[in-house]
């Protein structure tokens, strides 16, 4: 006969604050400390809290924003989009030049059609040719931003419509229409997320993609589908962005693959996948801005601040392995 | 052609004696071994069809490739006459086989219910409804009678094994599907909800479900099967009637191809001194003052309930978790150990219950795992040898009979094999005094005896064997005395003389017992 009766053992039970911040921290401590932030610079700036410094925030911050809810979709399938910011290049100048030619709507069209195309390349080559997000997506980067190079010549496109770029700098309700796109972008990144088959799929794939592949979900088709999700955001973001200096510009959005995935990881997404929420990157966006914003006030040279910046990210992520990562991952 | 349930058979008539499914002469090589030979076998509607065989007989390659999840070389799946070909999982389903494999394939960041309906999530067109989920995970979860202590809505990371394995079984009762493939469903689970699975697949086979259904435990088998087939190297050896094999033992002569050996070797008679200690060694919360000893040459055993504290104390002694109280002796002198590495230095080994996760880096080969804890010796001028590796391991393995191929990885090696590999690593370092956590957990019975003889032999090469055990015959056959565990404490031990299945189980249950109604209690069980 086998001995295997089960016993509950009894601290099983007991609720233990350690348990709780491996629950919750996640959840909280990033949020947490974005108020800190808001809190010292406050007391630090004359300028800092006040309505037209947040609206200063949130206009350069929605960008960042728009292509980071973009990233999450690739990192949580447990891969990475470094074509990110070529794509932000390649949209601008291909919605700059479609616009002057044939107006604002056909140039939106052209402007997303262009990040569905790069983002279905790049979920092609990784699913078909196997080939490594990360070498994928940088090879891509490399591809892209040399055809955004080549249709500009290597110089801005001008004479992009007043009607367009004005959006830039205008306001519903007080609030800057480019806060309005990105925080419409997290609204849509959530409900896929959360409220469709493709978005629980994504978790699946990315949390345990050979329990996904067996239990008959088509992995290739949902990591392309990631991958095109990460395309259309960072063409939303590229027009933000271009909206904003009016121009279509090949050098646009360099920073933006880091700047991208540290907002990611800051947001709390597993770099190995499955695991991680949108909202929590949108306060990771939060974060990075309002940490450049503030530094801006307080007179701290933008080089500083980069060092300022890596530093943060490397203390939130070991935070998470310390206190989160390690235990909840070995836990019973 | 998809199956589409009872309709289809009661529309078409004429397909009644048709089988569900129908392998015909599978083949099916791997790098370096022939996984099946030819295995043909039938399927048919309301059966439960038992598949046994040792470790490496090809069951699970006769499964992945029923999952879709493997194509064979050559031969052919029929499914209802009809010539099919599994290009991947997906198609295997669409045709009505869903396969619970062994390895819990669950996500763990997704909830249970979106673990239970992976793949096929409820909802309309590419909308997934939460709430529908919801509720008709917990209708199933409810079916297989585990509906109050699992709630759909919790982390399926933060579910036991058990709870794991439910997930599985509910995630292939979700789909409907006319045949459904079980391999080792029970090996995790208690007694109690084994039972609930084997009492809900009979009321599935009446309505018509087919089961595949492959098991260790022989006893369930002979319970719950309808047909057999036994597979040995790859071959099919025989399809009984369940009717017409009487006895377990029978069925053990078919997997083994030779009448059962004598499963325990006898006892090294050669003891020695008291080579290691513990005394009054406490973890709060988790044991308390545990008081043992074991000689050179001499096996010793811990019985218990999962839950018992007895892998905790094991754990404790190797460093692996701190002890709050106590004190360890090797060789009549107090060492303090603080880290596993410590453990090591001393000749302490620990041999973990999941080998997998624990013992062996999986991708690497079977020589480059033995030698793993003891590179010094491999190396030649300072540099790593890959010939002195070979030799080492080559060594190791010839006196631990270790039948795999050793350039092979590691995962690809029978459970047997192995553990002949964690084996080889421990005794490698020149462990004297080595402690295995369920060393035959998940092992066929041919490779167990191999594993006994093995202590045997390492115990009369005067190493002390200390070992944890849920499998009392086990402990009974191979130990020179056992220690009963129950709620922390060692309750009772036994010499050689003393031996009683009764009295082990009265300590093994002590802490869970009215002191009143004790005899009772074990008699009930």
């Amino acid at each position: 006969m086998t001995l295997s009766t089960r016993t509950l053992s009894s601290d099983e039970n007991r609720v233990k604050p350690l348990a709780f911040l491996q629950r919750y921290g996640r959840e909280i401590g990033l949020p947490i400390i974005v108020l800190l932030m808001v809190i010292v610079f406050s007391i630090n700036s004359a300028v800092f809290l006040s309505l037209p410094n947040f609206r200063n925030i949130g206009v350069s911050a929605a960008a960042l924003a728009a292509v980071s809810f973009g990233q999450t979709f690739a990192i949580l399938t447990a891969g990475l989009d470094l074509s990110v910011g070529a794509i932000v290049a390649l949209v601008s100048i291909v919605g700059a030049l479609v616009m002057r030619e044939h107006g604002v709507v056909a140039g939106l069209a052209a402007s997303l059609a262009t990040g569905v195309a790069v983002g279905l390349v790049n979920g092609l080559v990784i699913t078909r040719f196997k080939v490594f997000p990360f070498i994928a997506t940088l090879a891509m980067m490399s591809i892209v931003s040399g055809l955004a190079l080549s249709l500009s010549g290597g110089v801005a496109v001008t004479g992009v419509p007043e009607a367009f770029s004005s959006l830039a700098y205008a306001r519903t309700l007080g609030v800057p229409i480019p806060v309005v796109i990105a925080v419409a972008v997290l609204a849509a990144c959530i409900v896929v997320l959360r409220y469709t088959k493709l978005g629980r799929r994504i978790y699946a794939v990315g949390g345990n993609e050979e329990a996904a592949r067996l239990s008959g979900i088509p992995i290739g088709a949902v990591k392309i589908a990631a991958y095109v999700l990460s395309g259309v955001c960072a063409a939303v973001g590229s027009l933000i962005l271009t909206a904003r200096v009016a121009s279509g510009q090949p050098s646009l959005g360099v920073t933006l693959p880091l700047e991208s995935v540290a907002a990611v990881v800051l947001g709390g997404v597993s770099l190995f996948g499955g695991r991680g929420s949108v909202v929590g990157v949108a306060f990771g966006v939060l974060f990075i801005s309002i940490l450049s914003n503030g530094l801006n006030l307080l007179n701290v040279p933008s080089y500083t601040q980069m060092m300022v910046i890596g530093g943060a990210l490397i203390l939130a992520v070991s935070l998470d392995q310390i206190f989160i990562g390690t235990k909840a991952g070995k836990g019973n | 052609m998809p199956l589409v349930g009872p309709a289809s058979a009661t529309s078409v008539p004429a397909k009644d004696g048709i089988p569900l499914v129908t392998l015909n002469n599978l083949v099916k090589d791997f790098p370096g071994v022939r996984a099946l030979r030819g295995v043909s076998l039938d399927l048919r509607r309301g059966e439960v069809h038992a598949l046994v065989g040792e470790n490496g007989a090809g069951k699970s390659t006769l499964i992945r490739i029923l999952s879709g999840d493997v194509k064979p070389d050559s031969g052919s799946i029929k499914i209802e006459g009809q010539p099919t070909v599994f290009e991947r999982p997906r198609d295997a389903r669409q045709h009505g086989i869903v396969t619970i494999f062994q390895e819990l394939m669950i996500v763990p960041d997704l909830s249970v219910a979106e673990n239970i309906f992976l793949g096929n999530e409820p909802g309309p067109a590419l909308l997934y409804s939460r709430a529908k989920a919801a509720r008709k995970a917990a209708e199933v979860l409810a079916g297989l009678g585990v509906g109050s202590r699992i709630d759909p809505s919790e982390r399926a990371g933060n579910l036991s094994t058990a709870q794991r394995q439910l997930i599985e079984i509910a995630r292939a009762l979700v789909l409907r599907a006319p045949v459904i493939v079980m391999d080792e469903p029970t090996a995790a689970l208690s007694e109690n909800e084994a039972a609930a699975l084997r009492r809900l697949i009979v009321r599935m086979r009446a309505e018509g479900t087919c089961f595949l259904y492959v098991s260790h435990r022989l006893d369930e088998v002979m319970e719950i099967a309808d047909r057999m087939t036994v597979l040995r190297g790859g071959e099919r050896v025989a399809t009984k009637d369940a009717s017409k094999i009487k006895s377990t033992s029978e069925l053990i002569g078919l997997m083994v191809g030779r009448p059962m050996a004598e499963l325990f070797p006898l006892r090294n008679e050669k003891i020695g001194e008291v080579v290691f200690s513990v005394s009054g060694l406490t973890r709060h919360g988790v044991f308390t003052d545990i008081n043992f000893d074991a000689r050179a040459g001499e096996v010793v055993g811990f019985a218990g309930l999962v839950g018992a504290g007895r892998t905790e104390v094991m754990r404790a002694i190797f460093g692996a978790d701190r002890p709050d109280g106590g004190e360890i002796r090797k060789d009549g002198v107090v060492i303090t150990i603080r880290h596993p590495c410590d453990a090591i230095a001393r000749g302490i080994a620990y041999l973990p219950e999941d080998r997998k996760d624990q013992g062996l880096v999986l991708t690497m080969s079977g020589a480059e795992n033995v030698v793993m804890a003891s590179l010094d010796e491999c190396c030649v001028a300072g540099f790593v040898s890959k010939s002195a590796i070979r030799k080492t391991a080559r060594a190791i393995a010839d006196r631990l009979q270790f039948k795999g191929q050793l350039d092979a990885p590691a995962g690809v090696a029978s459970g047997g094999n192995q553990q002949k590999l964690v084996i080889g690593k421990s005794i490698l370092t020149g462990a004297k005094v080595l402690i295995f956590d369920e060393p035959t957990r998940g092992i066929d019975v041919g490779a167990k005896a191999e594993i006994y003889r093995l202590i045997h032999r390492l115990a009369s090469e005067g190493a002390a064997v200390i070992i944890v055990s849920s499998e009392l015959p086990e402990l009974m056959g191979i130990c020179h005395r056992i220690y009963a565990m129950s709620g922390g404490r060692i309750r009772d031990e036994l010499s050689l003389a003393e031996f009683d299945e009764k009295r082990i189980l009265e300590g093994a249950f002590a802490a869970h017992m009215a002191p009143q109604a004790s005899p009772r209690a074990v008699g009930a069980l």
